[in-house]
């Protein structure tokens, strides 16, 4: 029996009846909840001012003594009406305050009485204020106690505003860390917003494939050439499902079997056809990328194969010797027993190479590139066996650069010129000459030799052309000849970077460059452009991003090595600056990256990505297989 | 340190409807630009607790929970002021439970210990009562019962 309750409930009852409210309840059912909770010792603020303390100190009662004080310091004075004075000085008077209080009929400034005196003449000073109100000693001591607490209460008030300020600032601080995560957020949904608009450039182009081929009755007409060449292709590419399981940022495959920097690479499609030439070796390899096996070589050339193109089945090449080669790649495996007839087996290679001859059995190593001379016969357009088909012959230096589409081919060559070819019938339809254009410039400048603004070391008029790279991230460099040192094409527009650091915009239907674009210091070693965008790199250790529409610049990023590869989409740049790992700029949120994971032990120098595929090559002669 | 807390005679002492007002315009205020500072809010429910009326000392109690709540380092003053709250709408179990807990975690505050002492106080004299009124029923319940039976016995 809880007599304490029963004692209390006569007193429950008489004093009313009392509504027992949902604040009473939740009071009590809130209780035991907070007993639970933790109650730690009390720091900071809470330690040094506690809370009656600031109770004392802010309630508006603590201010009496001031006022009180101040009351004490009030002089009695004639009414000057200073109130009156006050408002209309403000403005603020208007005619009801007149009649408003009845105290303002005495605001009135007893002009008069004033002016009266002095009319009088008697020039009495006037008492100051402070003699009529006298305090007695207790008084001045109350007023100090009062003064000495009231300081004490600002000092208090003013250790809560600190604190009230130090969270405010937390709060704004953690506010402002959502907002960057917020903002970073936003960059990526724009990326992704790109790289659908690519998606959907893709499929639309599969969806015109596959309306044209329903639509004509010739079933022997391949579209083949209606798809994009895999350089303007945009849409992501077939790639196997595991694919998708491989970490991001890793060289998940390797390729030996090169002894020299890789000099040019290209593939068909991820997981295609690689086709790889090294700089000591005139033959450039063939790798199944879905295997990593070397599937053969394309024997052909006399002097180091400096570019190579593969669209499909077919690849062309370019090289020192001047020639460039086009072949079937599907007719690799066939020159296995075009060679095995030939005098060079009966030589040392027998003694020389080494692992297992594989079913497709060709590692014959082509040491003396001088004896095969004797065996291909020089003469050109001759239709060969195995994979060779043609062979291009025309530059008198060599080819440096190569891009070609459907039927048509561009070539640079280290002869200064740029040649058209079309490859139906091999013959060459067009050559550009840069020399020409360098000295008579397209704008109206008054060009007579060199114009100044291009770097000393640029072309002559006449002699080689070579200009000592700087420095690679291992400390290696070595003498840069090629003066052309990319193209690309598009219809009728060309684009070419050359040794004398311009970029240069050419009609193809005339020949005749119509926009050079200047800002590069050294040669240009790689271009890329599509509908908005021309991307440069070159020795200068700089990455241009230019407007293709007029020229002008809109991003220069600058590394620290000079740059020997990069292609681009709208989302990123991936380039080779001269360093082991590969550089890859977001181009929507301007952030640089690096691939090291499993990667080049050496500067890697070439590089080219479909998609999520990336395949680059390395002084270390290394080919390494990305996934992005 | 012991914590600086006010005796319980001091929740007796109310502030004068002006103040309140102020304390109560400045909580609102406060509460309009969403950010209330615990000075405010304890000012306003500390003077709601002083206050007579019972619906005052109910918000002022539940204010208070809401800083207990909100402000770890305020916990162990608040309970006192909880249980001060609680005491004075003679919710005597609540506010023993608070201010034990608070003499748990500082056995040496004088403070503490004279509410402590006032709640023991009210709730023996409670006793008191309960048990006079239960004696008191109980005499009068066997009156009655006596009255029946000597009249059954009578008849």
């Amino acid at each position: 029996m809880d007599f304490a309750a029963l004692g209390r409930a006569p007193l429950r009852l008489t004093a009313g009846a009392r509504r027992v409210t949902s604040r009473d309840l939740q009071i009590v059912e809130a209780t035991d909840a907070l007993l639970e909770e933790d109650v730690p010792e009390p720091d900071g603020v809470a330690q040094s001012v506690s809370l009656l303390r600031g109770f004392n100190a802010t309630i508006p009662s603590a201010d009496k003594g001031r006022t009180r004080r101040r009351q004490t310091r009030n002089v009695d004075a004639p009414k000057m009406g200073l109130k009156r004075l006050g408002m209309s000085a403000r403005g603020m008077l208007a005619d009801e305050d007149d009649h408003e209080s009845v105290v303002s009929e005495d605001d009135v400034v007893l002009v008069g009485s004033v002016a009266g005196k002095k009319a009088k003449g008697k020039r009495r000073g006037r008492q100051s204020l402070s003699a009529s109100v006298v305090f007695g000693r207790d008084e001045l001591v109350r007023q100090t106690h009062e003064i000495q607490r009231d300081k004490e209460n600002i000092h208090v008030r003013r250790a809560l505003l600190n604190n009230e300020i130090v969270e405010v600032t937390h709060k704004i601080e953690a506010l402002d860390a959502i907002r960057t995560k917020l903002e970073q957020d936003l960059l990526r949904l724009q990326e992704d917003e790109l790289e659908l608009d690519d998606e959907l450039e893709g499929v639309k182009e599969r969806l015109e494939l596959e309306e044209s081929r329903t639509r004509s009755t010739k079933g022997s007409q391949v579209a083949s050439h209606l798809q994009q060449s895999s350089r303007r292709r945009k849409g992501p590419a077939f790639l196997p499902s595991e694919h998708d399981e491989l970490p991001h940022g890793v060289a998940f495959m390797s390729l030996e079997g090169h002894s020299s920097p890789i000099a040019a690479l290209d593939f068909s499609e991820p997981y295609g056809t690689l086709v790889t030439a090294s700089q000591d070796d005139s033959q450039p390899r063939v790798w199944d990328l879905m295997s990593g096996e070397e599937l053969g070589r394309l024997r052909g050339h006399r002097g180091t194969v400096k570019c190579v193109q593969v669209e499909d089945m077919m690849c062309l090449t370019g090289g020192d010797d001047g020639n460039v080669g086009v072949w079937d790649l599907r007719r690799v495996d066939e020159d296995d027993d075009w060679e095995r007839d030939s005098e060079v087996v009966s030589l040392s290679d027998v003694a020389e190479e080494d692992e297992g001859v594989d079913e497709l059995g060709m590692r014959r190593p082509d040491v003396n590139g001088s004896i095969r001379q004797g065996m291909s016969t020089p003469s050109s357009a001759i239709e060969k066996d195995g994979p060779c088909i043609r062979l291009l012959e025309g530059h008198t230096k060599a080819v440096t650069t190569l891009y070609f589409e459907d039927e048509c081919l561009v070539t640079g060559a280290s002869d200064k010129t740029m040649r058209q070819w079309d490859l139906t019938t091999g013959q060459c339809v067009m050559t550009m000459d840069i020399l020409w254009a360098i000295s008579h410039p397209p704008a109206a400048a008054p060009g007579t030799g060199l114009p100044n603004h291009l770097f000393p070391g640029a072309a002559a008029s006449a002699g080689s052309f070579a200009v000592p790279t700087p420095p690679y991230s291992d400390g290696s460099w070595e003498m840069y000849q090629d003066f052309v040192g990319a193209v690309q094409f598009w219809g009728y527009a060309l684009v070419s970077g050359s040794g004398d650091g311009a970029v240069r915009m050419w009609d193809m239907r005339t020949g005749q460059p119509h926009r050079t674009l200047l800002g590069h210091t050294a040669p240009v070693t790689c271009l890329q452009f599509d509908e908005l965008h021309v991307v440069t790199g070159s020795l200068d250790k700089s990455i241009r991003i230019w407007d293709l529409r007029t020229g002008g610049i809109f991003e220069t990023l600058k590394y620290d090595y000079p740059v020997t590869a990069l292609q681009f989409d709208t989302r990123k740049i991936v380039a080779a600056t001269g360093e082991n790992g590969l550089e890859v700029y977001n181009r929507t949120s301007m952030q640089h990256s690096r691939l090291l994971t499993n990667g080049h032990a050496q500067p890697a120098e070439r590089l080219r990505y479909m998609d999520k595929y990336l395949v680059s090559g390395g002084r270390d002669s290394m080919v390494k297989i990305w996934a992005l | 340190m012991p914590t600086e807390l006010p005796y319980a005679a001091d929740a007796e002492v109310s502030l004068s409807y002006d103040e309140l007002e102020v304390l109560r315009t400045q909580y609102q205020k406060e509460l309009a630009q969403s950010h209330v500072t615990v000075q405010t809010k304890f000012n306003y429910a500390w003077g709601l607790v002083k206050s007579p009326l019972r619906e005052h000392q109910v918000e002022g109690v539940r204010l208070l929970q809401e800083i207990y709540r909100a402000e770890p380092t305020r916990r162990r003053e608040c309970l006192y002021y909880l249980a001060l709250g609680h005491y004075k709408m003679d919710n005597y179990e609540e506010a023993r439970k608070f201010n034990s807990l608070l003499m748990e975690k500082e056995p040496t505050n004088m403070q503490a210990q004279s509410l402590a002492s006032l709640i023991d106080k009210k709730v023996a004299r409670d006793g008191y009562i309960g048990m006079a009124l239960v004696g008191g029923v109980a005499a009068v319940s066997a009156l009655v019962a006596a009255t029946l039976i000597r009249r059954a016995t009578r008849r």
